[in-house]
């Protein structure tokens, strides 16, 4: 067993909670939480997967791709809560 | 390694868990803080230290703090109302992630880029492959990401996202703030320039300095005018329009768009990461922040 198995397992592992915690909660900020640890393993998947443990170097390209991932993320994440503290604002009214 | 590989994947698989099912809120976020840190170090043994610094500074970091503010916002969690196809949600999702896995881990890795990138990295005029990707190869994706964050800038400016007023926290934090701003303003000068040619570039260093001003902000000790407010609105659009300037001069210059100048090409990417660095920490300290004062009520 690979070092690079451990960590396809883990991303997996990470999409299959997240997966589950979106179809089943009702809490926004629980299904933004969960959104975001989707993205994180979508991201291990892709990484473990551009490594190639014979040279120890990781693809490029999908780095570019999380590291682009990672900063929409984050402004989605912002535009999202922005968006759920203005429904809280409204039905608390 | 396998112990110490076997161990990170487990502690991330029981942070994850505890983030998305923790009752508490800020137990959760807590949780997804550390989980934050956790993959990024994860990554690190992936070999990817720039993926592995922005998810620090910016999924843990960044939007744990966003978490918080929210988690303080919208209150308690409500008990869930109805009910809900725990079972079959579970079935479905662990096939998929179980399919997804195997299909990854029994892929061969693709091998036509890796060899590609590092065969025209002598062009790209910088030696770190990511940046040369992010910045030279794939320029147009990292445009339209600013663009997303422009979209999300203006998304939290339309909705009239509330001003954060910060606690007094106390007599630690003016000192605190005051080692931190500075060492995180050249923390981020270091980031950016040594991006080109070792881990690190403009969204790391974005992040850095959001960081600090974030520290400024809490402290109380940041200006907080509305004048101020639009500065670093205009800030934060600038990075977008200094891109659109670049792409545009670089046709002018080659004829095509974002392909720089012979032998001039750190100038224009160093430049570029420089407006983006500005622009990142401005974007991110204004939609952490908010933008309206607090109504009186």
């Amino acid at each position: 067993m690979t070092s690079d198995l451990v960590y396809h397992v883990a991303g997996a592992g990470l999409l299959a909670i997240a997966l589950w915690r979106l179809a089943t909660c009702r809490d926004t900020l629980r299904r933004i939480t969960a959104l975001n640890v989707l993205a994180i393993g979508i991201a291990m998947v892709l990484l473990a997967s551009g490594h190639d443990p014979a040279t120890g170097v990781t693809n490029p390209v999908p780095q570019a791709f999380v590291l682009t991932g990672i900063v929409v993320l984050v402004a989605v994440t912002a535009a999202l809560l922005a968006l759920a503290e203005r429904l809280e604002g409204s039905s608390d009214e | 390694m396998i112990a110490f590989d076997l161990a990170l994947a487990a502690g991330i698989l029981l942070c994850a868990v505890s983030a998305l099912t923790r009752r508490d809120r800020t137990a959760s976020v807590a949780a997804f803080m550390v989980l934050g840190l956790l993959v990024a170090l994860s990554w690190v043994r992936l070999a990817a230290p720039d993926v592995a610094l922005a998810e620090a500074a910016i999924g843990a970091g960044l939007t744990g703090a966003l978490f918080l503010r929210a988690a303080r916002r919208l209150g308690p969690l409500r008990p869930a109302a109805g009910r809900t196809l725990a079972v079959p949600a579970a079935l479905v999702a662990s096939g998929l992630g179980g399919g997804l896995a195997w299909v990854f881990a029994s892929a061969s890795p693709p091998a036509i880029y890796a060899p590609l990138v590092a065969a025209s990295l002598p062009e790209s005029g910088v030696s770190n492959p990511v940046t040369a990707v992010l910045l030279n190869f794939r320029a147009w994706d990292t445009l339209l990401e600013i663009a997303v964050l422009v979209v999300a800038l203006l998304v939290a400016n339309l909705l009239g996202s509330r001003r954060l007023v910060p606690v007094s926290l106390g007599e630690m934090t003016l000192p605190f703030a005051r080692i931190v701003a500075p060492i995180s303003i050249l923390l981020a000068g270091h980031l950016l320039w040594q991006g080109s040619s070792a881990p690190g570039g403009a969204f790391q260093a974005g992040a850095v300095l959001a960081g600090g001003l974030l520290a400024l902000v809490l402290a109380g000790l940041a200006p907080t005018g509305t004048l101020v407010v639009r500065g670093a609105l205009i800030a934060g659009l600038s990075g977008l329009a200094v891109f659109l300037i670049a792409a545009l001069g670089s046709e002018a210059l080659t004829g095509s768009l974002l392909g720089y100048p012979n032998r001039a090409e750190k100038v224009w990417i160093v430049a570029i990461e420089a407006a983006l660095t500005l622009s990142i920490a401005a974007t991110l300290c204004l939609l952490f922040t908010g933008f309206e004062k607090r109504k009186t009520s």
